[in-house]
């Protein structure tokens, strides 16, 4: 392991490895489901990329400081197992060069609202699977930002962390995650008879 | 509202856009004064309330329908079980 998370730091008795990995570890395992769903659209994939994320954890708990960040952490770790060992074998298709799309986001031409009139009463009549398919048919990295920050709650510098990009790249790329959901909800909410959506 | 009351201005002196001041408050990044001024900016600027509230209504529905719950049954036990075995 080459990554710096997997250097071990410190030393820890049985006992308390035991209890980082119970206290620490344990109560984000739905979370990191739901990630690792939301990630490999995959129930029965999603269940081993959490399963090998938690015995990579314990695995390399002494790299871990206790008291520190653990769901970050956990996050990191089960973002790299899906990079190196899940996304290879995915069937998604060929994906576009971001750091283009990022350039060019992060240029003042697109300062501008791409979907202005999705009103909130068409979001509001989205009682079904809408929502989860709009989010589910984003590309992998801009379903993730979505997924980081409006699910779980992590501020730029613990996204930064987690996905190894700069807290510049997060931002923009949230900015365009949010324009392609917008995109979609709007498509769900003509289909629905809403022509002004 | 005078731009040295902003606070969303950086220390460069750029005044900020709607759109990066919107979404600085989407992404919960927002210090409890930032929030006070979007608050006040928009009871007077149209876009950034309509925006505003898609945006969070956006947010609500993905918190509301993609949480997932909880993790499949067994799960924990067989996690527990394989640290066991390769403690053992």
């Amino acid at each position: 392991m080459e990554i710096e998370e997997y250097i071990p730091h410190q030393k820890y008795s049985e006992t308390e490895k035991q209890d980082i990995f119970n206290n620490e570890f344990m109560p984000h395992i739905h979370s990191m489901y739901n990630f690792g769903y939301r990630l490999t659209l995959d129930r029965d994939d999603a269940k081993d990329l959490v399963q090998d994320t938690y015995l990579k954890a314990y695995r390399f708990i002494e790299s871990f400081q206790k008291g520190t960040n653990a769901k970050a952490w956990l996050f990191r770790i089960l973002k790299n197992s899906f990079i190196n060992d899940y996304r290879k074998k995915s069937k998604e298709p060929s994906k576009v060069d971001y750091q283009e799309v990022e350039t060019y986001y992060n240029s003042e031409e697109v300062d501008r609202q791409i979907t202005p009139d999705l009103r909130v009463e068409s979001l509001k009549d989205m009682i079904g699977d809408e929502i989860s398919n709009a989010l589910n048919s984003l590309d992998v990295d801009f379903r993730t930002v979505i997924i980081l920050c409006d699910l779980e709650g992590f501020k730029y510098e613990e996204m930064a962390k987690i996905l190894d990009i700069p807290i510049g790249t997060v931002r923009s790329r949230l900015h365009r995650a949010r324009n392609l959901l917008k995109e979609k909800l709007k498509s769900y909410a003509k289909s629905m008879g809403y022509n002004n959506a | 509202m005078a731009t040295s009351q902003n606070p969303f201005v950086q220390a460069d002196g750029k005044k900020p856009t709607c759109m990066e001041m919107l979404q600085v408050i989407l992404d919960g990044e927002a210090t409890v004064e930032q929030k006070d001024y979007f608050k006040t900016h928009m009871d007077h600027c149209m876009p950034c309330y309509k925006e505003y509230n898609v945006d969070m209504a956006i947010k609500e529905l993905l918190q509301a329908k993609c949480c997932g719950g909880n993790c499949p049954e067994g799960l924990v036990e067989q996690i527990r079980s394989k640290i066991n075995s390769t403690t053992a």
